[in-house]
């Protein structure tokens, strides 16, 4: 087993992956997703997966968060497997879609996780809480607006106040900016990063966009298909804050031109395999 | 006829516009219903020259002018008769409701349970319903009994099917976030599946409620003492053909206000889905 594929020193590691593999049983075949991936993320780091669609970086980000149990390997959160993470409060999870519930307005939405988990407070102050999220998110004036009032965006930043509320350390995305468009998907970035800066939680996000993962991310782990494994985690050398500038500056140019060679040098090896 | 029609229809407009809608939008769907007002008089117009200029005999094609007249005349046994009918399929019709729902929820909430029960079900839905009516009469005689049981076999089925949809179509996402914080399956039912299935409810209902005033003229047909469904077929064996069309339109008046009084209720409580237009 290789050593876990990280510039995070295992110390500091807070999410840490060792010889995970996943197979999936369709029609009796055994069609494995995930062979032999190794990583670590520091805490308080942002880090990006990204590879080709059908690499498992989905499937890897749901073992991470504790949504899948993988047939192989070890996977620690915070010093615990991620069941018990997630038992913990300690997993935020945000996908693709905002799957918000269309009879409650965004307060109510952003307070549904806490009414279920509770954990001992008040409903008054699961109302506070669920407006300070909302706060966090820019979203305070949308407090008893319904999603379908609200643009793909904002709905996306209600189930980002919905994941934080409960104050997890960890916050998992899953392609959360994939279904909006540029501009949108741009602001939604700078947001996060502001979020993150304010918060200091380590953020795993799932992107297919090469702009997206080196503007946002400390490290992008890239990704391959068959068999779908690491290929690379790259370091963006792009100081923080970043803003507008970031795009010109020579590590950003550095950095995207890497990782496309890599995602094109994982492509042509899986054609030829 | 068309002023019965109309007396029924203005309140009807007002209760479903009720709710809280502004007036400039009160006024755009009243002209929306304009064109299937006009083409609804064009038609009686065309009935009414028809059966004079071809001078048809009463009992085979009575104009809309001489049914009208018998609405008029014979208002008291017709209100009696519609009365008796409304009553059957309000309670078959609520008793369907429940029975529909319950069996949805059980198919949704016991899953093993529900896998026994699913097929047997569509089993039974698949038995002619009216061939059960002659049944029902020899078992629980010509009272309301038979007619509401005969409306719950046939309505059950639109508000289970449907409802069980919406119970079912719920993000698996979602489930996971509920299921991560620790939500039972009582919860997640509760604050998800449940509100998620009430638009198809609602949608189930809408079926439902026009199957029911079915069930009932079909009830009566079988067996009765009273009824709109008693009376027209009592009517055509006496060759009173106005008669059979006056309760054929109290009968269709009624099917309409049912399904409009469970159309304003969906859009005055349930109203996150986009509109259906």
């Amino acid at each position: 087993m290789s050593a876990p594929a990280s510039t995070a020193p295992p110390a500091l590691a807070h999410i840490v992956a060792r010889g995970v593999c996943v197979d999936f049983t369709v029609a009796g075949r055994v069609n494995r997703v995930l062979h032999d991936v190794n990583l670590a993320v520091a805490k308080g780091g942002f880090v990006s997966l990204i590879g080709p669609s059908g690499c498992g970086k989905s499937t890897l980000l749901n073992v991470l968060a504790g949504l899948l149990v993988p047939t192989a390997g070890d996977v620690s959160v915070g010093g615990v497997a991620p069941i018990e993470a997630v038992r913990q409060r300690r997993i935020g999870v945000v996908f693709q879609e905002a799957t918000l519930l269309p009879w409650k307005n965004a307060l109510d939405n952003a307070a549904l996780l806490m009414e279920v988990a509770h954990a001992g407070r008040t409903r008054d102050e699961i109302r506070e809480r669920a407006l300070e999220m909302l706060r966090l998110v820019g979203l305070e004036h949308a407090a008893d607006k319904r999603p379908a009032q609200l643009s793909g965006g904002m709905r996306q930043r209600v189930s980002i106040a919905r994941a934080l509320a409960l104050d997890p350390e960890v916050l998992m995305m899953d392609e959360p900016f994939g279904a909006l468009d540029a501009i949108t998907r741009e602001e939604m970035g700078d947001f996060l990063l502001e979020i993150w800066e304010r918060t200091k939680k380590t953020i795993v996000l799932v992107t297919h966009s090469i702009d997206e993962a080196a503007f946002l991310s400390g490290e992008v782990i890239v990704m391959a298909k068959n068999p779908a494994r690491i290929i690379e985690v790259t370091p963006i050398a792009l100081p923080y804050p970043r803003n507008e500038q970031s795009y010109s500056a020579p590590e950003f140019a550095h950095a995207t031109a890497r990782l496309r060679r890599l995602l094109k040098e994982g492509h042509r090896q899986a054609v030829a395999a | 006829m068309t002023v019965t029609v109309d007396d029924n229809r203005v309140p009807l407009r007002n209760a479903v516009e009720a709710g809280a809608r502004p007036a400039g939008e009160r006024r755009a769907a009243l002209a929306a219903l304009l064109p299937a007002f006009g083409l609804f008089m064009g038609i009686i117009a065309l009935w009414e020259a028809v059966s004079r200029i071809f001078k048809l005999p009463e009992f085979v094609l009575p104009a809309p002018t001489s049914i009208l007249e018998v609405l008029v005349s014979r208002q008291r046994e017709l209100g009696f008769a519609a009365y008796v009918t409304a009553t059957e399929v309000v309670l078959g019709f609520l008793i369907s409701a429940l029975v529909g729902a319950t069996v949805a929820l059980v198919i949704a909430r016991f899953t093993a349970f529900g896998r026994a029960l699913y097929p047997l079900v569509v089993l039974f839905q698949n038995v002619p319903k009216v061939a059960l009516a002659p049944l029902f009469i020899l078992w629980f005689g010509f009272d309301l009994a038979p007619k509401v049981l005969l409306i719950v076999v046939i309505a059950f089925f639109p508000v289970a099917i449907n409802m069980l949809v919406g119970l079912q179509t719920v993000d698996a996402n979602l489930i996971a976030l509920m299921r991560s914080v620790g939500a039972s399956r009582n919860e997640i039912l509760r604050r998800i599946q449940l509100p998620n299935s009430l638009p198809y409810l609602m949608a189930g209902l809408k079926v439902a409620v026009t199957l029911a005033v079915i069930g009932a003229i079909v009830g009566e047909f079988a067996g009765a003492q009273a009824g709109l469904g008693y009376m027209i077929q009592f009517a055509s064996t006496q060759m009173q053909t106005s008669l059979v069309f006056a309760a054929l339109v109290e009968v269709s008046v009624l099917g309409m206000l049912f399904y409009y009084v469970i159309e304003w209720i969906e859009r005055r409580y349930i109203n996150w889905m986009p509109a259906a237009n």
